[in-house]
């Protein structure tokens, strides 16, 4: 199916199903959304909308990315989903097509894909965020299979979740990225203990996820053994093209209610010209890349420009939220102000979360502007 | 529409003519190889490809005229003078009452040389476009910040040369529209030119035992740099596939902005030999200021649209996907 009609289609599906996506009340736990994303994925995956843009052969219906990134697109527009939660589909599932043996991807990826299940991405270590390469979770190989050992921080959506793709160390510390490994584990496996963190705007987003002596089976390896790296890497550019368009097209909604919410003058009019600014240039970045994404070229380095603009559109429109809405954000409690103030709160990491800003900007340095290492 | 292998050929001759030749002898060469034909023919390849390379090479042409005339309806057979609003403004740089237009402007080096000038005025029935007698106006040549830019500033009182003709509804704003998308490619080429002398700088330089490409602050500032450019193409490139005013200025306004940014950044990386006139960057420098106020200053158009926004309680609405 083409765009056009898919998006026609779509939008007279959602149209005619509005009060069976809505939610059931009005979302404030971080519980109540993931029953929301997972109710509308088993919707629009029975209707078949959840299936165009992946291939066949892991359930999928085929066609251009461009349909997915349409339909996170209609989904976030209309909120029935948050784009944050719902981008692990966009990361994950094509890791898996990619790296997974073909029966472990035709198996597991439908029940992403249908809500059926949540995955979660195992990278960040107490001692390492930014420096990944240094990862300590270690497996070690045991007869037809591994044994891992090791802990994981700020592990989103670890406690909701029934699998992991995991970053584990399988060779020597010294060789660096070369000897690390990408698994995909079952979170039920015993050995694994995880514990969500409190965070700043009031959801548990992230676990820390304890590994002992935790069994994976061989056949669970994404590519080969010390490529984990590469792994990581390939799903970088898909972090940063459909899903940031879907991240485009929530800043877009919130930053429409609240020219609508807000008072007359309680704005100054060159911070708005300034956040709309930022947000077309973001969102025309976001659709040349999910346009390259269709054509099939291959993403890299070059989208941590979108990743750079995605963060700083965020954080404007949300400074923005809190200069024009700031007795909502700071003080009431009524839905749509905890509403504002969490999302306020969380656009503060923005600028961390996949990449900080700063290692966004050491990446155009270096592979964009070609300026040679940083020593 | 050019083919993409005719439109690579007319950017590497474009390209070449714009680095060899600069101000009448750039623009007689522009007209050999056809850059008018291809300006109605395919306006978006011609005025990306020509403009960006004006802004690379800091080269001069009247080429904006041609832009605009040939958005007016006006043909681009011949050397049309077109009149420019003020800096930093976008109506139409005139007034019309009873055939009497009160004119206020600048113009490009042809309107120096031109015995007539096309004039958009904003009369009681609309916008009306008329030939004006320059003689009759006081035509200046602009020096100030970018002497090379060759401007010229025109004001007084004039009677039409020939019966003013009323122009639709619209046809000004699409003019400017087209002109800021110029000046948008203009001010991208620059910045990607002042970003590459900073860049070679930075790796040529050596203090404290290694190149300054090695000091994150200074990768840093030109990495910001590279967003802000490319910020402003993705925008330029969506105002071509929107035809909407609003995107003209956005564009406009965000490459304005990205040009500003390069100058600063760029500026401190090249530090002392970047100040002097001995270095390329200076003309960068400012002919990005004079560029930015053209047609609508990036101050000026963010808060215009933030204006617009508040006043309607509703974002532009962008294009579909
Ligand atoms: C909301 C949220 C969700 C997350 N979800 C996940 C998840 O699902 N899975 C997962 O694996 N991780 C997740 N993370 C972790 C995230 O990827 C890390 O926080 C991030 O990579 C930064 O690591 P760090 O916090 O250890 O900071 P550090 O790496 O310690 O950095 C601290 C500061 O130093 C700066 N810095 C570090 N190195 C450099 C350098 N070379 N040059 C310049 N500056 C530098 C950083 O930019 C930062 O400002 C999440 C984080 C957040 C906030």
């Amino acid at each position: 199916m083409e765009l056009p009609e898919f998006r026609a289609t779509l939008d007279r599906w959602l149209d005619e199903h509005a009060a069976d996506l809505a939610p059931d009340r009005s979302l404030g736990t971080l519980d109540e959304h993931m029953a929301q994303l997972a109710k509308v994925k088993r919707l629009a995956y029975d209707a078949g909308f959840m299936r165009f843009g992946w291939p066949e052969r892991v359930g999928g219906l085929g066609g251009s990315p461009l349909l997915r990134a349409y339909l996170g697109e209609a989904l976030t527009a209309r909120d029935l989903v948050e784009p944050g939660i719902y981008s692990m589909t966009e990361t994950l599932a094509p890791t898996m097509i990619d790296h997974a043996s073909p029966a472990l991807a035709a198996a597991m990826v439908p029940r992403l894909l249908s809500g059926d299940e949540t995955w979660c991405q195992g990278f960040s270590e107490p001692g390492t965020g930014s420096n990944l390469a240094a990862l300590a979770c270690r497996a070690v190989e045991d007869g037809d299979g591994w044994r891992v050992t090791g802990q994981k921080v700020w592990t989103s959506l670890a406690q909701y979740a029934q699998r992991c793709v995991l970053l584990v160390r399988t060779g020597p510390l010294d060789v660096a990225h070369r000897g690390i490994t990408a698994l995909f584990v079952d979170m039920e496996s015993p050995g694994i203990a995880v514990r969500p963190i409190e965070t700043m705007h009031g959801a548990p987003e992230f676990c820390e996820v304890f590994f002992d002596d935790v069994a994976v089976p061989a056949g669970r390896m994404l590519g080969h053994e010390g490529q984990g790296w590469s792994v990581a890497m390939d799903l970088l550019p898909y972090e940063r093209s459909t899903a940031l368009w879907h991240k485009a097209a929530y800043l877009q909604r919130r930053l429409g209610d609240l020219v609508e919410a807000v008072a007359d003058h309680a704005l100054d009019p060159v911070q708005v010209g300034e956040t709309v600014q930022l947000l077309a240039a973001f969102r025309a970045r976001s659709r040349a890349t999910a346009h390259r994404l269709a054509a099939g070229e291959r993403l890299g380095p070059e989208t941590s420009v979108d990743k750079v603009l995605v963060a700083r559109a965020e954080q404007a429109v949300f400074d923005l939220v809190e200069a024009g809405l700031a007795s909502d954000v700071l003080l009431e409690e009524d839905a749509a102000a905890s509403r504002w103030r969490s999302e306020y709160l969380f656009s503060r990491a923005a600028t961390i979360y996949g990449g900080t800003e700063e290692i966004q900007r050491n990446i155009i340095a270096r592979r964009l502007l070609d300026l040679g290492d940083d020593r | 529409m050019m083919e993409p292998a005719e439109r690579a050929l007319f950017a590497r001759t474009l390209g070449a003519a714009t680095e060899e030749r600069s101000g009448a002898a750039l623009d007689a060469a522009l007209l050999e190889l056809g850059w008018r034909d291809a300006l109605t023919d395919d306006p978006r390849a011609a005025v990306s490809v020509l403009f960006e390379h004006l802004g690379r090479t800091a080269s001069t042409s009247t080429a904006l005229d041609d832009v605009l005339a040939d958005a007016l309806g006006a043909g681009v057979g011949a050397d049309v003078a077109m009149v420019y609003p003020a800096l930093g403004r976008a109506e139409p740089p005139a007034d019309e009452d009873g055939g009497r237009l009160v004119v206020k402007g600048l113009g490009t080096a042809r309107l120096l040389r031109a015995g007539t000038a096309l004039v958009v005025a904003r009369g009681p029935g609309g916008d009306v476009g008329t030939t004006v007698k320059t003689a009759g106006l006081r035509v200046r040549p602009v020096l100030g910040m970018d002497p090379g830019l060759e401007l010229a500033e025109v004001a007084g009182t004039a009677t039409s040369a020939s019966p003013p003709s009323s122009l639709r509804p619209g046809a000004w704003s699409e003019a400017v529209s087209r002109g800021r998308l110029a000046v948008g490619h203009q001010l991208v080429g620059a910045s990607a030119a002042m970003l590459e002398l900073a860049r070679r700088h930075a790796l040529d330089r050596v203090q404290f035992g290694r190149t300054i490409a090695a000091f994150q602050a200074v990768r840093h500032r030109l990495a910001d740099t590279l967003v802000a450019i490319e910020s402003a193409r993705a925008l330029l490139d969506e105002a071509w596939d929107d035809s909407r005013a609003e995107t003209a200025a956005m564009a406009k306004a965000v490459s304005g902005g990205a040009a500003r940014a390069a100058a600063r950044h760029c500026q401190q990386v090249l530090a002392g030999i970047g100040f002097t006139t001995e270095h390329p960057l200076h003309r960068y420098v400012r002919r990005v200021l004079v560029l930015d106020e053209l047609l609508g200053s990036s101050r000026s158009l963010t808060a215009e649209l933030g204006r617009d926004v508040l006043a309607r309680r509703r974002l532009p609405s962008p294009i579909p996907l």
